[in-house]
Formats: C-alpha cells, structure tokens, sequence
C-alpha cells in the first residue's frame, strides 16, 4: 500500500523520534527529574504534549467514524468539552497542585481525604493505564503490519522498544519534547488530507449541500446541538451535564497524564498558560479528525462501517509522500499515548504505592530506579497482554467506558474537596465507592434507565451527583477535619489575592 | 428524570443561547480574578501585555464562541 517515500518517511520518523528521545537523557539525575522534569519546561511545550496525548490513533480513526454517522455534533468533545474544563483547571487546580510540589492527583487525595482514598484512586487509575498500553501495543502492531508488512510480534517489540527506551531513559522530558515534534507531524499530515479532501468534494459549500440532500437522516448532520429527545449519544443535555460539567473536568482536572505535564511548568505562569495553550491547540483538532469523516460521507457514502471513513479517504485521497506523512501521524499519536501511558503509571506506583506502604525515606536515587524499573516491567506487561486485545476486540471501548464511570465520582470529591472545608475522609472515601458503584449499576441496567443509543454521558453526570450527595451527607455525619490539617489544601481566596506558596 | 425530559421542550436554538450564557459568565469569572495573580511566576519588571492570562482566556472563548455560532 505504501510507496518507497512513504516507508522512507515512516522509517525516518521512528528512528527520530528514538533519537530525540534518548538526548533528554542526560539531563535526568533525580526523581523530580524523571517525575516532573525538574519542573523546567515551558507552557508551548506542555500545551503541545496535552493535546496530542489526548488524541491518540485509535481516536483519530473513532472520532472520523462518529462524524461519518452522526455530524458535527461529535467536535463538542473537543470544543465545549475542553475549553471551559482548562480555563477551570488553568485558574483554579493547577496553580494548588504546582504550589504544593505534588508529583500525582491521588497525593493530594491523600492529603484532603486519608490514605484509602489516595489507594483506591491510584490503583483504579494504574490498572487502567497497564490494561490501555496491551491495547496500544496491538494497535500500533496492527498499523505496521498492515503498512510495512512487518510481523505482528516484530512491530509490537519494535514500538515497545523505541518508546520504551527514551521513555525510560528520558523520563517525561523525553515524553513531552516528542510530544511536542508529534504534534507538528499531527497537524501537517491532518491539515494536508483536510485541504485535499475538501479539493475532492469540491469545496466546504458544496460538501454541506451535497450531504444536507441526501436524505433525512443527514439533516442534522451540521447541527451542533442535538435535540434532548435525539437517540444519538450526543443530546445537548448530554454535552451540558455529562459533558462540559463533569467528564471534561474530570479529565482535565483528574487525569495524571494530564495535570502531571501541568506540573513540569518552570513557574505557576508558565503552568497556568500551558492549559490556555492547549486549549487553543485543542480547537483545532476536529477539524483534523472530524472533517475527513464528514468529507467521506460525500466521496465514500456507503460505507457499512464508519470507522473505514478515515482508511479510505487516506487510500484515496492522498498522493505518496503524504500517505506516509498520515501514517508517521497515526504512529506519532499511539507512540505519545503509550509513552504518556508508561511514564504517568511509572509516577503513580512509585509516588502513592511504592514510597508510603513499600519502602519510606529511601534516597532519591533510589525512587529513580523504582520509576525506571516500573516503566520497564510496565512495558513487558504491555508486550504480553497486547494478544488479548486479538482475542476481545472491543476491550479498547470496555477500559474507556469504565473509566468513564470513574470519573464522575472522581470529580465529585476532588471539586468538593477543594472548595468545601467540612468535606471529611469518610465522606470522600464513601463518596468514590458509592459514585462508581452506582455508575456500573446504571450502565449494566442501562436499557430500562436510558433511551439513548451509548448513555456513558448522562451516567457519568448521575454517578457524579450520587457521589456529591454521598459525600455531603456523609461529611455532615462525622468529625471534621481541624484548620490544621487542611492548610494549603482548600481554595482560599488569599491564594488568588496574595503572593503567598501553599 | 435520567433521560433529562423535562428539557425535551428546549428548542435547539435556546439550548445554544444557554452555551453562550455559559461562556460568558466564564469570561466574567475570568475577568474577577486578580491581575497579580495572572502574572504570578513572571517577575514584575519582564511583564508585559502578552503574558495577561485573561487575554488568552477571552481569545480562545472568542473562538468557542465563534465555533458554536457558525454551526
């Protein structure tokens, strides 16, 4: 399928991006290094690595397929569902956690509630990240056997061990500033194919004609805001409540891989402007993954699976040399998630398992090898679990939809723990067993509760707001926490009003 | 009451109006923040018009704006 300048350029850009990756290794020597990056970088860079992080391979041939089906409406998850969520974490969330040196979100659970919390975030987040990399691992493997030709088992080694050796060598250094040459290949191969596409079907105009009169089901496929009543999964209430209040924070707010970035900031403005940054990155990204979907409803309309719409508009769309651009961007999105993957699950065993219940007070030498050798075992946990993804082809959508059902609760006693001072342990404790036991309820009796098509929006809002009310009464319930043990970790007004360090 | 239905009779274009509302009064909050603590991390004598956070933040809800408005 590929032509000699595309495997040129698929080969050049691996071999690179192993190259870049391994310069940053000289400038790790501590912990804080590997963790946090010696918290020296600055916003453009973090911003760059948020965004592409965020939108791996598997997304870009998703969010193509969800535009194919149902429109527009598909870009809120990058519009509304990130910019109100940034500015919340730019202003508020990231300034507290740069402030208090944290290195993880569930370390600062663990200060606000008790060590159970900390535990039970943790280790949700870690299994999900390990169950994720087997994933990728496949995916990737699939790409290269399907472009080069190459063997399954030699394309998952092979994509094991070029992000596996910068990562572990470079740490998040390595894992940002690839990130940030990731992101540019992103846009210039995403940009191209949206610029031909749109030549094909003969401009925007006549795209937005063309699908609008082929039938009823099209006629809202420009519509951003879906009607309540829609049986799409995108309801405007939906991407209100579901979305824009609790999913997009959770994430922007409660993902490790995400705030960890954040935290490698140089100074708090620095660590401020790289959420703006991203967000204004984040913009752009529907027109990169959603278009190509949009386009190939006007040049392949009869797609069975509109997951192929992606595939196909590459195949026919693209000249060689930018087919292999495509592919690099496909590969550059897998690579960042794994490497985010590796590095953010290295973090949080090493910070909220290893050093408080495994071995406490050893020198930072020590940590530093723990997170290297965590990356390392990570990413033969990887390599071996990557076949079960062969086996169950939709584990990709069962690990995101459970982790969407984490997060409601999840937001629920992080925004109650940072604002409200009566908030106490048990009632986060109860609030984040109580929030994801009710999620899985809902979504396993989930025809007699919901008549939309995929509910995960509208049972990420309920588990959000069981979790509220869980804490709340609970809170109410039992002894509160003294001024003490809260300093620097409720919002004060003094810290958005004085120059002073938590 | 899961399913939202009491907001079945929310027309699609009051359904926009109240995602307008929702930016600006993000844009509101933004604006009451303090101006030292926008620039919190640049020294006072580098700072300059481009390092104000709130002008960042009302450009890229300018664009969110925009975006809702054209589709």
């Amino acid at each position: 399928m590929l032509a000699g300048i595309d495997y040129f350029i698929v080969i050049a850009y691996i071999v690179g991006m192993l190259l870049l990756g391994l310069y940053f290794k000289k400038f790790v020597n501590t912990s804080e290094d590997y963790f946090l990056g010696g918290k020296s970088l600055p916003f453009w860079a973090i911003g760059m690595s948020i965004v592409v992080s965020d939108i791996g391979a598997l997304d870009f041939v998703g969010v193509s397929g969800q535009a194919y089906r149902y429109g527009v409406s598909v870009g809120n998850f990058d519009w509304v569902g990130s910019v109100p969520a940034m500015l919340l974490a730019a202003f508020i969330f990231i300034p507290y956690f740069w402030r208090g040196g944290m290195y993880t979100i569930p370390e600062y659970l663990g200060r606000r509630y008790n060590k159970s919390v900390r535990t039970i975030a943790s280790a949700t987040w870690i299994l999900f990240f390990a169950l994720d990399l087997g994933v990728l691992f496949w995916a990737s493997a699939v790409l290269l056997n399907v472009l080069m030709g190459w063997p399954i088992w030699i394309s998952i080694l092979s994509t094991a061990g070029v992000v596996g050796l910068y990562t572990y060598f470079g740490g998040i250094t390595a894992v940002i500033m690839t990130d940030v040459v990731q992101m540019i290949i992103m846009f210039v191969g995403g940009f191209a194919l949206v610029f031909l596409g749109l030549h094909a079907v003969g401009g925007w105009e006549n795209m937005v004609e063309k699908i609008s009169t082929m039938g009823p089901e099209y006629q809202s496929h420009f519509d951003i805001i879906q009607p309540s009543d829609t049986t799409s999964p995108f309801p405007w209430t939906g991407i209100l409540f579901g979305l824009t209040f609790v999913m997009a924070n959770a994430y922007m707010i409660g993902n490790q891989s995400i705030v960890q970035r954040c935290l490698t900031a140089k100074n708090e403005w620095h660590a401020k402007a790289s959420m703006i940054f991203g967000s204004a990155l984040k913009m752009f990204i529907p027109i990169l993954v959603l278009f190509p979907g949009l386009m190939a409803v006007v040049v392949h309309p009869d797609l069975a699976d509109g997951d192929q719409a992606l595939p196909m508009m590459i195949k026919s769309i693209l000249p060689p040399g930018l087919v292999g651009l495509m592919f690099a961007a496909f590969f550059a999105g897998l690579m960042s998630s794994v490497d985010s993957l590796l590095n953010s699950t290295a973090t949080l065993f090493t910070k909220d398992i290893y050093e408080p219940f495994i071995k406490k007070g050893a020198s930072d030498k020590h940590y530093l090898k723990v997170g290297q050798i965590t990356t390392l075992i990570l990413l033969i946990f990887g390599v071996a679990t990557s076949p079960i993804s062969s086996d169950f082809p939709g584990i990709y959508v069962a690990i995101q939809t459970f982790m969407s059902y984490f997060q409601g609760p999840l937001f629920a006693i992080l925004l109650l723990g940072i604002f409200w001072k009566r908030t106490t342990q048990w009632g986060g404790l109860s609030a984040l067993i109580i929030g994801i036991a009710f999620a899985v309820f809902l979504n396993v009796f989930k025809e007699h509760f919901f008549h939309i098509e995929d509910p995960f929006l509208y049972i990420s809002w309920w588990s959000f707001l069981v979790g509220f009310v869980i804490n709340i009464v609970v809170s109410l319930c039992t002894k509160k926490h003294s001024e003490k043990e809260l300093q620097g970790l409720v919002f004060n007004a003094k810290i958005v009003t004085e120059n002073t360090s938590i | 009451m899961l399913n939202f239905d009491w907001a079945a009779g929310i027309s699609q274009e009051t359904a926009k109006m109240i995602f307008f509302g929702l930016y600006l009064i993000i844009g509101a909050l933004v604006l009451l923040l303090p101006t030292e603590y926008i620039y919190q991390g640049i020294p006072k004598e580098k700072r300059s018009w481009y390092h104000n956070l709130k002008i960042w933040s009302w450009a890229v809800l300018g664009i969110l704006a925009t975006v809702y408005y054209l589709f």
